[in-house]
């Protein structure tokens, strides 16, 4: 029997950024398995795009050595007292990084 | 606020299964000699070590227990892996936690994941979007 080979590598595309600043996203809660780069103090927490950065391969093609397709990259701010209910300042901010497969649209 | 709660009882219990020797032990700067072999100590080679009294029950294999034997059997079949490579991720690599905290197969299961995932037969994004989708539609249920 002849050994399976890995498949042939992803393609490369580059569609249109889906979210623009000021949009209201929230982050998504995905099961967590063998790696992620998304913080779970903000999974479920809905956030501002701040900025659409640039596109790139997303951590979880990168980390396995995969040539996965590009994908936009956003900056997202969050309330810290929406991310830390005791947190004592009404107006701080915190900004993290997220590709777009991470976001969805927040509904509010 | 019920969400942020939740994050609070997830991250209290992520502090819980760190391995610990009764002290907690996070970025040590140093460790002795006797400590390091414990740490690089194959989690699977258990003979001859302490436990507590425990209850053993007869029990034949569930359905999902039959499946990833097949599915981990095939994929040696067909050269993906081969038996001593699965013993090497199921029983070593997965790290002590895992190795005591989940069921045998489950073991099995998660060591045959991530090699899919290592020799890129499947991408990691994929799969954790496919695990969503059938854990939401079983909550549907």
């Amino acid at each position: 029997m002849p050994k399976s080979k890995p498949p042939e590598k992803a393609q490369k595309s580059s569609g249109k950024a889906r979210f623009k600043p000021g949009d209201r996203v929230r982050v998504k809660d995905l099961p967590n398995l063998f790696y992620s780069r998304t913080q779970i103090y903000v999974r479920g927490v809905v956030g501002t795009i701040a900025a659409c950065t640039y596109q790139d391969i997303i951590p979880e093609d990168e980390a396995f050595n995969r040539d996965g397709r590009l994908e936009q990259y956003y900056i997202v701010r969050f309330r810290q007292k929406d991310l830390w209910p005791e947190y004592p300042f009404e107006n701080d901010t915190l900004q993290t990084e997220s590709p777009e497969r991470w976001l969805e649209p927040a509904n509010n | 606020m019920s969400a942020r709660r939740d994050l609070r009882q997830q991250q209290e219990l992520i502090g819980a299964i760190q391995p610990a020797l009764h002290v907690s032990q996070n970025w040590n700067y140093a460790v002795d000699g006797a400590l390091y072999k414990a740490y690089m100590h194959p989690p699977h080679d258990v003979g001859g070590q302490f436990d507590a009294p425990g209850v053993y029950e007869e029990k034949e294999e569930e359905q999902w227990e039959l499946n990833t034997y097949v599915t981990c059997e095939v994929l040696g079949w067909r050269g993906v892996w081969n038996s001593e490579e699965r013993r090497r991720r199921a029983d070593n690599d997965l790290g002590y936690s895992l190795y005591l905290g989940i069921p045998y197969y489950g073991r099995w299961i998660l060591a045959a994941a991530r090699m899919l995932v290592d020799k890129n037969h499947i991408s990691l994004a994929e799969l954790i979007e496919k695990v969503a989708e059938v854990k939401s539609r079983h909550a549907k249920k």
